[in-house]
């Protein structure tokens, strides 16, 4: 006769935290959280309208002042949630997106294991040297490109300097491309890398925990 | 005498009607009469340029050029215009240099060619030596009143100075750095541009500068907020052929980047202008014509590489973008063949083989009362 057993909720908990390989870490707080999938939907709205800006898709028959709203709308929510990252990295003190030389002495190994000649990725702190290069050069880009589409957005009215210095209004509209093109070309190495390599990454960006796998199993 | 605010409101107010100067003679020709202004003494040099700004500056209509230059204008030297040649008109340049210093208005028409000293490019004979462009347009730059670069070789240089420049040709101000060169750009420039920057010298001084130091008057505003077309753009209704009637910009008008006046002012007396008659605007009163703004029929400039090769941006945009997918994927291709992804998810995300045992500590015991 099988008897029903019940158990007391922090057993439970306890169980289910003995039932999972590794140990379960908050690895992304809530702020990040919000970062991350708000910037993204923001980036997203704002590289779609900024390229259908710079060439209308014979395809679409938009309303083209509604695209440069959405643009701009778009422009100022990423830059907002750009601006949340940095106050909690200033918070909480977390430098874990600056890449550092020690970071970077391990570049060599881990190209060295994306193309397939080791078998395990080098050591890294949260983020690996790829990771750190490519999030940091967002950053900067982000910011570059976000200027630059304020210099253009107040049509030579403010920051004359910039007009002068960059060299006119086709040279900023290039730049805009240049870097809008290697957002397009960085973004999908980003998601297949994080669908691949560690899954429990991408979870800990939903749920904010993630799955340390014990030192034997890795 | 006009003020200056009517003076602006003539510009305008020109510039919609098409008779600019039939407006803005009669009261300045009364102003030189009564003596209240004086005749603008003015030099024109031409250095290297196909002389386009003084045929367009010909194409003043009512009243005609000549009335402007015997009643508001004592244009004292000009190749184009001049009837006198040889040392009898370089005399009167002499003349203007020495005795008129802080007085007369130096007009460059053409870029300035630097490349050896600037010897590709001469204009002037004196005391049995060849004068550069150079060299006479600095002397003569140094002692006017104002410094005027009409058309887009003065201003920034132009199709001579475009890629790769053997010439090392470049704009006015960048010889002159001393003083403050008043830029009246576009290939060529519009004669009202040309003639109304002049006006202003004459009457008010110096007019307000833009960022690239172009009368704001003209300069102000650029061609695509004020485009008759603009509503096409705005509901996104584009001409994908020149020629069409729609909104030009994805047969790549440079109107959104382009500061100037043509929209209202119009060409030929206003008759029309590029986009009156379906071509998309070419961009050329902005700093890096033709070089920034060619391939006209496309938005951005062509990228030159080493050995004269120029590649379109879109075209390597896509190109980056084709490499990245087919890297990605080979990747996968290769990560399933060696059972990379595999194990990396099953390392991460499956959950431990042996569930843990439950031992029964404590027994609770539930007691209810019995029906009586």
């Amino acid at each position: 006769m099988k008897h029903h057993v019940k158990l007391r909720k922090p057993l439970v908990k306890q169980l289910k935290k003995g039932n999972v390989k590794g140990t379960i870490v908050q690895s992304q707080p809530i702020w990040v959280r919000i970062f991350h999938w708000g910037f993204a939907t923001s980036l997203i709205v704002v590289i779609l309208t900024g390229l259908q800006l710079h060439k209308p898709a014979s395809f679409l028959a938009l309303n083209f002042s509604k695209v440069l709203t959405a643009h701009l709308v778009f422009g100022w929510f990423s830059m907002g949630f750009l601006a949340i990252r940095i106050a909690d990295a200033l918070i909480r003190r977390d430098d874990s997106l600056i890449p550092k030389i020690q970071d970077l002495k391990h570049f060599p190994q881990l190209m060295a294991y994306y193309f397939f000649l080791r078998s395990s990725p080098p050591p890294a702190r949260k983020y690996n040297s790829g990771q750190l290069l490519i999030y940091f050069s967002w950053f900067l880009l982000f910011l570059l490109a976000s200027f630059l589409g304020l210099t253009s957005y107040w049509q030579g009215e403010h920051l004359i300097w910039v007009w002068r210095l960059i060299g006119g209004f086709q040279v900023l509209r290039w730049t805009k491309f240049i870097i809008t093109i290697y957002f397009l070309a960085t973004i999908p190495v980003h998601i297949y890398l994080s669908l691949t390599e560690d899954i429990s990454r991408l979870q800990a960006m939903v749920t904010g925990y993630e799955r340390k796998p014990s030192p034997n199993n890795r | 005498m006009l003020s200056r605010r009517d003076f602006l409101k003539l510009v305008v107010k020109g510039a919609v009607l098409g008779n600019f100067y039939q407006l803005i003679s009669p009261p300045l020709a009364e102003a030189v009469a009564a003596g209240e202004v004086k005749k603008l003494p003015v030099v024109m040099i031409e250095t290297g340029t196909c002389t386009g700004d003084s045929i367009s500056l010909d194409n003043i209509w009512t009243p005609t050029f000549s009335d402007i230059l015997t009643n508001i204008t004592d244009w004292r030297y000009d190749w184009t215009m001049m009837q006198a040649q040889g040392d009898a008109a370089y005399q009167v340049l002499q003349e203007t240099y020495e005795k008129m210093p802080n007085e007369y208005i130096l007009i460059v028409q053409g870029s300035m060619i630097q490349r050896d000293g600037g010897h590709y490019n001469h204009v002037a004979y004196e005391n049995g030596k060849l004068v550069t462009g150079l060299e006479l347009v600095r002397r003569l730059g140094l002692k006017a009143k104002y410094v005027v670069a009409i058309g887009h070789c003065a201003t920034y240089g132009g199709p001579v100075a475009g890629y790769p420049n053997p010439t090392q040709s470049t704009g006015v101000q960048n010889i002159l750095p001393e003083r403050r060169v008043i830029n009246v750009s576009g290939c060529p420039a519009h004669p009202d541009w040309i003639m109304g920057t002049l006006l202003h010298l004459a009457l008010y001084g110096e007019p307000e500068l833009e960022k690239y130091g172009r009368p704001k008057l003209f300069y102000g505003e650029t061609i695509h907020n004020r485009c008759p077309r603009r509503r096409y753009y705005d509901q996104g209704i584009f001409a994908t052929e020149i020629g069409q009637k729609e909104c030009l910009f994805r047969v790549g008008c440079k109107g959104p980047v382009t500061y100037a006046d043509c929209p209202i002012r119009r060409w030929n007396d206003h008759i029309n202008w590029p986009i009156g008659c379906n071509t998309p605007c070419i961009g050329c009163t902005e700093p890096g014509y033709p070089d920034l703004m060619s391939p006209f029929t496309v938005h951005l400039p062509d990228i030159p590489f080493p050995g004269g090769t120029k590649v379109n941006t879109d075209a390597i945009g896509l190109g980056v973008l084709g490499l990245t997918s087919i890297a990605i994927t080979g990747h996968v291709a290769t990560s399933l063949y060696k059972g990379r992804i595999q194990k990396n998810l099953l390392r991460t995300s499956v959950k431990a083989q042996h569930r843990p045992a439950v031992k029964k500590v404590k027994t609770f015991h539930q007691y209810r009362l019995k029906k009586t």
